[in-house]
């Protein structure tokens, strides 16, 4: 296999916060082959959204620490200077939010935002082929009526449109990487499904690599060809969506996928008891260990690395062998 | 407390038994325009009987929220009638408010901000008892032992509500409608925004307090997974409209209605082997303010004919408790009587 | 997701958790510190001033400072320093009773015209309109002709030229408020209007309040010593800043201390409530709070 489009190693992210220090990522190593759409699930506070921002060096102001190395081809984004990682930012890697809103400059028509990105890529176009260009873009994410909506402003679209015009200016800049962070959350079930098809549609013209971001595994495991399991800034689990969903080495991959309701089934629901770890805390021992049902005295002697168990699978679990065969 | 010793989980009561009970409440041909012209409510004709548990399914603009308001009397209807255990709520309002608030509660979407941000948890939870006039050393003795039932540390009480998780600001906010010991509670979305591995918890609590105290759900939700596993019955509303009723097996098994299809197949699996054929329905939703003519749907129907946009179809009964807003329904193979084989 | 990384300010942080973030700034602390002093100047004067304010002493007009009189005395001999701590009570009082008035009255009206049906809210809106149409010199003016000089007279005055003020922010605050969660949360529960506006409405849209009247207060007391200077506030022989300032600019040509001492204690009060009014919003405002 030809060497991964990223490759992150070790990447630790510290906050300060008035309660202390924060440990976002806690040593977080992942590669991303070309080609491929990873997904990335995780509850609230694994680190799933932080990873996503480091990916684009956009940490908020408070990051204490950024340490490790995320490579980009490469290119070492970690070490690169503001500067040479604002040319980085919106050609290699693009970036789309669950809310478009918040991404989208409501003061500029779509078109303009969408030649913007185009002329950061292709400087001296004529405007007839700039203009000729976006229309084709909106054309492929599936707007109609492309040549009208370029004069319209984002508040005159609806929130799947929004999303679509987003998805549009991160591909108008053909980024080696693209990061989606819960682009579907925020829209309503048949739009969302309009989108996850719009995603299926382009990793065919798509040639770089995309990270899925989402708490929603059911999605995942339709959209994407790799999985990574993150749960209090660690990666738990990683490997080919399929294999790590129909058999999962890790036992909080086994107990998410017990959380799926997926059936007609009565009787009680499955749950995971506890609470998920503090940022603020130090790890002493593996991080699911005190939610573990399999969590034994040797789990609690440091947070085990990511493993290898068998190609292309890896799990951070000492136990994976004797208890998730 | 009449109903409480049934069995939790699933959709407690049998069947039967639920048909033979009156309605608590009766929805009948109940519209709301705004301005004259915003139909958000058309023609909902539901009935939710003792001890169910049913699930309001649909998409912004498909009118559930209204609804609900509707249903707590926060919005007044301006067409037919609701009905609490036979008595009109719009009277029941006028004669006596808080009457109609003890038996009548609602769970708001985002549990967190529904609690007043500058009181402790304990003064939040005794505000019904203060609004009530009811005993407080009685009630705060009621707040104590619910407060231990439902799983919450007692330190809970001297907190602020953004100091607690959102798991537990719905756990308070459960607590804060049972204090007042009601017969209905409509919950909004209540997992929204809940992680997964909590909100198997928070189900199963408010199962076994439905069983506890007879208490009867109207569960809005956009978690198919949820509403398919908890409810009994499931109504899809779409565009201010009733477009599909049935047992929520049968549903999920086969839906009758195209939209209803539409919908069911928008959810992802993480089972290959369950993965439904994913229609992808044209368009976006329309605006209520304008909606389409004949049938709603039929904008987006990827089964319409000329019929539907002329023609607006009834809610009709389909057989096997299914009823069924369309004039061309699937094929559900459940809703043939037994005796037309 | 990011848990404690916005630790802005919340409930249940208390005066002293405020005062503390107010304190944090260097302008804050120097606010603070002239605010506290004032204030306990203003409250203790008739124990700590070392003469009867209002005891002449014609044998020792304009006395310089000296151990007995610290900062000297005035053309009747009376002692400047006890005379200004007993112009900072009044001063306090004048802005106290003013802005509570003006901050009760116009929070009342602002909550009512956000509640009301339109029509209402416009009458109310006009009302503040009117109101602020008038220079609050001229209205001060036009009541005092009226109805002659008095500290009642000023302090009605300044009131109701701060109406306006508070009754629009107050007005602002609750329409962002009044479709909140937790206001429909207490109305399902039954509650009614009074109590939701009581206990859920005022305890969050007070902060701003308060910080817009610790705003008003140099103001005030500018207002206050300007009347005063003009005889249309306080009737002597009562001290007030203004009337201290008067006395001293007749006798310019005797003593500049007088007038030197009483001006700089106004302009020290107007510079501390400044500071600390603005330390104090700073503090109140989680963004800015975020950014340091």
């Amino acid at each position: 296999m030809a060497a991964p489009m990223v490759s992150i190693q070790d990447l630790v992210v510290d906050a300060s916060t008035s309660r202390g220090t924060a440990h976002l990522l806690r040593g977080v190593s992942l590669d991303i082959g070309r080609g491929r759409i990873l997904g990335v699930v995780g509850e609230s506070g694994s680190g799933k959204s932080t990873l996503a921002s480091a990916m684009l060096r956009l940490l908020p102001p408070n990051i204490s620490r950024l340490s490790g190395q995320i490579r980009l081809d490469g290119l070492d984004l970690v070490a690169l200077a503001p500067a040479e990682m604002e040319a980085i930012r919106g050609r290699r890697v693009a970036m789309i939010f669950q809310d478009p809103m918040t991404a989208l400059n409501p003061l500029f028509t779509v078109g303009l935002q969408l030649i913007d990105v185009l002329r950061r890529r292709e400087p001296g176009l004529r405007r007839a082929d700039e203009l000729k260009q976006a229309e084709a873009m909106l054309a492929t994410v599936g707007i109609p009526d492309p040549r009208l909506r370029l004069a319209a402003y984002p508040h005159q679209l609806s929130g799947g449109m929004r999303q679509r015009v987003m998805i549009a200016m991160a591909l108008m800049a053909q980024p080696d990487l693209l990061l989606a962070d819960e682009p579907t959350t925020a829209l309503d079930a048949t739009v969302e499904a309009q989108i996850v098809e719009l995603f299926d549609e382009l990793r065919q013209r798509f040639s770089g690599s995309i990270v899925f971001i989402s708490h929603h595994l059911g999605l995942v495991a339709e959209l994407c060809d790799d999985l990574c399991v993150m749960y209090g800034g660690v990666i738990v689990e990683s490997g080919p969506v399929t294999e790590v969903l129909a058999r999962p080495r890790h036992p909080y991959t086994r107990a998410l996928l017990d959380c799926e309701i997926d059936d007609d089934a009565s009787g009680r629901l499955a749950s995971i008891p506890g609470d998920v770890p503090d940022p603020l805390t130090v790890l002493t021992g593996c991080v699911f260990a005190p939610r573990c049902p399999h969590a034994a005295p040797r789990c609690l002697q440091g947070q085990p690395p990511l493993m290898e168990l068998e190609p292309g699978r890896r799990a951070a679990c000492i136990r994976a062998d004797e208890v998730l065969p | 407390m009449n109903i409480g010793a049934v069995m939790g989980g699933g959709a407690a009561l049998a069947e039967a038994e639920i048909a033979a009970t009156p309605a608590l409440l009766a929805l009948e041909d109940v519209g709301l325009v705004y301005n004259g012209r915003v139909r958000a409510l058309d023609g909902i004709d539901l009935a939710i009987r003792r001890g169910e548990i049913v699930g309001l399914v649909g998409e912004s603009g498909s009118g559930k929220t209204t609804l609900c308001k509707a249903l707590m009397g926060l919005e007044r209807v301006t067409a037919g009638r609701i009905s609490l255990g036979g008595q009109a709520i719009d009277a029941l309002i006028d004669r006596d408010a808080l009457a109609f608030r003890r038996k009548a509660q609602m769970l708001l979407q985002d549990a967190v901000a529904s609690l007043s941000p500058r009181m402790r948890i304990g003064r939040l939870l005794e505000e019904p008892l203060r609004i009530h006039g009811l005993d407080l050393g009685e009630g705060r003795a009621r707040i104590l032992a619910l407060l231990q039932r439902l799983g919450l540390p007692p330190n809970t009480l001297d907190k602020f509500p953004h100091q607690i998780s959102g798991g537990q600001a719905r756990r308070v906010a459960i607590l804060r409608a049972l204090v007042l010991n009601p017969d209905i509670i409509v919950a909004d979305e209540p997992t929204a925004g809940l992680d997964v591995s909590v909100q198997g918890d928070l189900l199963n609590l408010m199962l076994d307090l439905q069983a506890e105290f007879g208490l009867t759900y109207l569960m809005v939700s956009h978690n198919l997974n949820v509403v398919r596993r908890v409810t009994g019955r499931t109504v899809v509303m779409y565009l201010g409209q009733i477009v599909e009723e049935a047992p929520t097996r049968a549903l999920f098994a086969a839906p009758a209605h195209p939209y209803s299809a539409a919908l069911l197949s928008t959810n992802p699996s993480v089972d290959p082997a369950r993965r439904r054929a994913r229609t992808v329905l044209k368009g976006e939703i329309p605006s209520v303010v304008n909606p389409p003519s004949g049938c709603r749907f039929h904008t987006r129907c990827p089964q319409a004919v000329a019929r539907c946009a002329r023609e607006a179809p009834a809610l009709r009964e389909a057989g096997g408790g299914r009823r069924v807003r369309c004039h061309f329904p699937l094929a559900t193979g459940l809703a043939q009587p037994p005796d037309a084989a | 997701m990011m848990a404690g990384l916005s630790d802005s300010i919340r409930s249940g942080d208390g005066v002293a958790g405020v005062l503390a973030r107010v304190s944090r700034s260097f302008t804050g602390l120097v606010g603070l510190l002239i605010v506290a002093a004032i204030i306990a100047i203003a409250a203790l004067a008739p124990f700590i001033a070392p003469h009867d304010p209002d005891a002449i002493d014609v044998l020792n007009r304009f006395s310089g400072p000296s151990a007995r009189h610290w900062l000297g005395s005035d053309h009747l001999g009376r002692d400047l320093a006890s005379r200004l701590m007993h112009g900072a009570t009044v001063a306090m009082a004048v802005a106290l009773a003013a802005i509570s008035a003006g901050l009760t009255i116009g929070t009342a009206l602002g909550i009512l015209a956000a509640y009301l049906p339109t029509r209402w809210e416009r009458f109310i809106l006009i009302i503040f309109d009117v109101i602020l149409s008038f220079p609050s010199l001229i209205l001060a003016l036009a009541i005092v002709a009226v109805f002659g000089p008095s500290t009642v007279m000023v302090v009605l005055i300044v009131a109701i030229t701060l109406i306006p003020q508070f009754g629009r922010v107050a007005r602002a605050q609750v329409l962002t408020l009044k479709s909140a969660p937790f206001l429909e949360a207490e109305r399902i529960l039954g509650a009614s209007s009074l109590r939701i506006v009581t206990s859920h409405v005022l305890p969050n849209i007070v902060g701003p309040l308060l910080v817009l009247a610790s705003m008003d207060v140099p103001v005030v007391i500018t207002i206050e010593a300007g009347l005063s200077f003009l005889g249309l506030g306080v009737r002597p022989p009562q001290s007030s800043w203004g009337t201290l300032i008067q006395d001293g600019y007749q006798y310019l040509s005797d003593s500049w201390i007088p007038v030197l001492v009483s001006s700089v204690a106004l302009v020290l009060a107007t510079l501390g409530f400044t500071l600390f009014g603005e330390a104090l919003r700073d503090a109140a405002d989680p963004r800015l709070n975020r950014e340091r």
